[in-house]
């Protein structure tokens, strides 16, 4: 007697009951959940908000600069004006 | 004659399209399906339990299909996966009261002389033996795999294999002779 052969036969292989594919493509199906659509929807709207919040932001945030900017540049003209008015005003009474 | 059969069963590129596709799953899992039973069954000595383990693998299978390329991929992933998984639940079970044999009628006897008793003694002594060379050696005389491909579909050392394979046929010719006083 060969023990590989009897081994092979022992072991060969069978199948499963029948409509045991069916069984399975019925799992995997069901276990198919349809696609969350909320979530996504959610997705979509917070980071359309984030967008809009980041882009208003900077973009007050610019304005903010800006109008500093210009209130320095008004001050600094003030200054400036008042420094040339002086040094016109000490020229004029050296030449008197 | 089995990855020609799948091949026609998958698209070229990747297997996507099967999951939307339950006639070509199913078509997979007809190929397949002898190959992950018969090794749940041989383990397990339990058809009902071979068969859910079996449906539990082609479940993770149609998860993973995305991600296998070619049928030789989806056949190596499946002995990796069935292979683990009965070990995996052997070793649960150690912890748990042992489960009876399975009592169902075993499928028509092969067109082979062999002796009917003396086969499903040797299925008890397979199923009896430690996990990782219970597998190998379903997958040796199941799957008649050669020792190279056991070592890769189980990512196990040539030398391991060939080792398991030498352990447990001397056990069972050493069993057979003393139950049966068969020489082998």
């Amino acid at each position: 007697m060969n023990l590989d052969e009897e081994l092979r036969s022992a072991l060969r292989r069978e199948h499963p009951s029948p409509r045991f594919a069916e069984r399975v493509v019925a799992r995997a199906q069901a276990s198919r959940a349809p696609k969350p659509a909320m979530p996504r929807f959610i997705w979509a709207v917070a980071i359309a908000a984030m967008l809009v919040i980041g882009f208003t932001s900077t973009y007050e945030y610019r304005q903010m600069k800006a109008e500093r900017a210009s209130r320095d540049a008004v001050i600094a003209l003030r200054i400036a004006s008042e420094k040339l008015n002086l040094a016109r005003d000490k020229a004029l009474r050296r030449e008197n | 004659m089995l990855t020609q059969g799948i091949a026609a069963a998958m698209p070229r590129t990747k297997s996507e399209a099967m999951t939307d596709d339950p006639e070509r799953f199913e078509e997979l899992v007809r190929e397949h399906q002898a190959m992950v039973f018969s090794m749940a069954c041989r383990y397990l000595r339990n058809r009902a339990l071979a068969e859910e383990i079996a449906q539990d693998v082609f479940l993770q299978l149609y998860r993973k299909l995305p991600a296998l390329e070619s049928p030789e991929h989806v056949l190596h992933w499946l002995r990796w996966v069935t292979a683990h998984r009965l070990i995996d639940h052997s070793r649960q079970e150690k912890r748990r009261p042992q489960s009876p044999l399975d009592d169902a009628p075993e499928p028509a006897a092969s067109t082979s002389n062999t002796d009917p008793l003396l086969s499903e003694m040797l299925r008890d002594l397979v199923a009896a033996l430690p996990e990782n060379a219970r597998v190998v050696m379903i997958l040796r005389y199941q799957e008649d795999l050669d020792p190279m491909d056991i070592a890769r579909a189980l990512d196990m050392p040539i030398a391991t294999v060939k080792s398991h394979l030498q352990r447990s046929l001397a056990l069972l010719r050493d069993k057979l002779s003393r139950e049966k006083g068969v020489g082998l």
